[in-house]
């Protein structure tokens, strides 16, 4: 998958909290310019990493309920530390608040017991039939595809989650 | 006309919740470090906005003075001595340092501040005309 | 993916604001998978778009003398996706900067509608990092030049500026040496 920010869902617990993980390769693109002579991951691609557990905690939460689900806001987001080829990220995300369309997580990724991030995401969820009544079709095809991305993350997890509903 | 204690104490909550995002409601006895979990960068932040909100200048030695806390003549074998402690209490006379005298260890300064001593650097601050030392 | 997030710059005022334009296009490989059906511009993007324009007025107001790093990311509010299609106006304005970093306010405009608000604390490298090289002075004149930033760059009083002396030096070491990395673009006219 293009442009996923975590590589493996390792504990998720629904409505609360989400463990994942970043493993940072050598052969990652970007690191060719950030920087040509310290490759480290952009603090950007943290923060995606803990918006990205957030996101799947929440679709798994809502049996994929929405197809839509975005970064609102960020606040209070701090890059302490360096992460470098070869190191792992492990990012955890917890539910502080929801609504029917928000909910507010803290989240941090550690670095080999160092926080190299941390800080508050607000995340909206919607049906794009909401918004764009012509694209309803896309809303079932996007469960379906994210459905079998979540199943890729997390290959152990056999519970219906993996499999499209009607 | 200069804003009240009570106008100082709101704004100040008001810029800490917005910089800190604090899990637990803003006091006036938390400390900034221990309580509120402010970092180096985030007084950047700090000072911008009281600067901003009060028309003050402020620099980082009015939140942990270096030159002092760095001074092998105030600072020995990581304790401040009783004239380091003189030169805080001078620089930084909106301080409540009764506690970190008991137990002046250079380690105990870092979370010293707490929400109400900031109140009282800004009454500082504005009465000697706004102007950083 | 390249580590390039804004297109162009059109406005560079030292010290003051900087203003730079991204287009928001299917080409980007990884756009096909977020999400599938419906690509949309990841906002942590934006967020780096703001954080290159920002970086960059920073970095130039000390004459790149200091590595620059994203710090803090006070709040970043997006009111709008951005989808393929979209040119994005990304504004970098100085608020503060102390000998310890620098805090700029950014906007992201598609058109007329603002599209996100994002405050950004930069630190300086730290102590314990001094040394640390991020570019070889030259790759770095040359990425700013693929930005068009010295086709516009001015100081306050509206006068052209040029690069620093310590990067047009090596970029002629570089050029004058035949050793080019693959970033030596040659100097404009």
């Amino acid at each position: 998958m293009q442009f996923s920010l975590i590589d493996h869902i390792l504990e998720l617990e629904e409505g609360s909290q989400i463990t994942a993980i970043k493993t940072l390769s050598q052969t990652e693109e970007y690191l060719k310019d950030h920087f040509p002579l310290f490759p480290c991951m952009p603090g950007v691609l943290m923060v995606e990493s803990l918006f990205q557990a957030s996101a799947w905690l929440i679709r798994k939460s809502e049996d994929f309920a929405h197809s839509m689900v975005v970064l609102k806001e960020i606040r209070n987001l701090k890059c302490a530390d360096f992460v470098v080829p070869g190191q792992s990220l492990v990012v955890t995300a917890e539910i502080i608040k929801q609504d029917d369309t928000s909910t507010t997580l803290k989240a941090q990724g550690v670095v080999e017991d160092r926080i190299a991030v941390s800080g508050r995401l607000l995340v909206e969820r919607f049906n794009l039939a909401d918004r764009h009544p012509a694209r309803a079709d896309t809303d079932d095809y996007l469960r379906i595809k994210l459905r079998r991305q979540y199943a890729i993350l997390w290959p152990m997890a056999t519970d219906s989650a993996t499999e499209p509903t009607e | 006309m200069a804003p009240s204690s009570e106008e100082i104490y709101k704004t100040v909550n008001e810029i800490l919740d917005e910089t800190l995002v604090p899990d637990d409601p803003v006091k006036p006895e938390s400390t900034l470090l221990g309580d509120l979990g402010a970092e180096s960068i985030d007084f950047l932040d700090i000072m911008h906005q009281l600067e901003k909100s009060f028309d003050l200048s402020l620099n980082r030695e009015d939140f942990y003075p270096d030159d002092i806390l760095t001074d092998e003549q105030f600072v020995q074998e990581g304790r401040v001595t009783d004239a380091g402690v003189a030169a805080l209490k001078e620089r930084m006379p909106y301080a409540d340092l009764s506690s970190f005298e008991n137990d002046p260890s250079l380690k105990n300064f870092g979370d010293l501040l707490t929400v109400q001593d900031l109140c009282q650097m800004v009454v500082h601050k504005l009465a000697l005309g706004g102007d950083a030392e | 993916m390249r580590w390039y997030h804004i297109d162009r710059f059109v406005e560079f005022v030292s010290g003051q604001r900087a203003v730079s334009i991204k287009t928001v296009s299917l080409t980007e490989d990884h756009i096909h998978d977020y999400w599938p059906g419906y690509p949309i511009f990841p906002s942590t993007l934006i967020v780096e778009g703001l954080a290159q324009t920002g970086g960059l007025l920073v970095g130039e107001m000390v004459g790149f003398e200091r590595c620059v790093i994203l710090a803090k990311v006070s709040r970043a509010t997006f009111h709008e996706l951005a989808v393929p299609g979209d040119r994005l106006t990304y504004t970098a304005t100085l608020e503060t900067q102390t000998p310890e970093g620098a805090i700029i306010k950014g906007t992201s405009h598609k058109d007329d509608i603002l599209q996100a608000e994002i405050n950004l604390v930069f630190g300086f490298i730290p102590e314990r990092m001094e040394g640390v090289q991020q570019f070889y002075p030259a790759d770095f004149l040359a990425t700013m030049r693929k930005f068009g930033m010295f086709d516009v760059l001015q100081t306050p009083e509206g006068e052209p500026k040029l690069p620093p002396a310590f990067m047009l030096e090596a970029e002629k070491e570089a050029l004058e040496s035949g050793i080019l990395g693959d970033e030596i673009a040659p100097p404009s006219a």
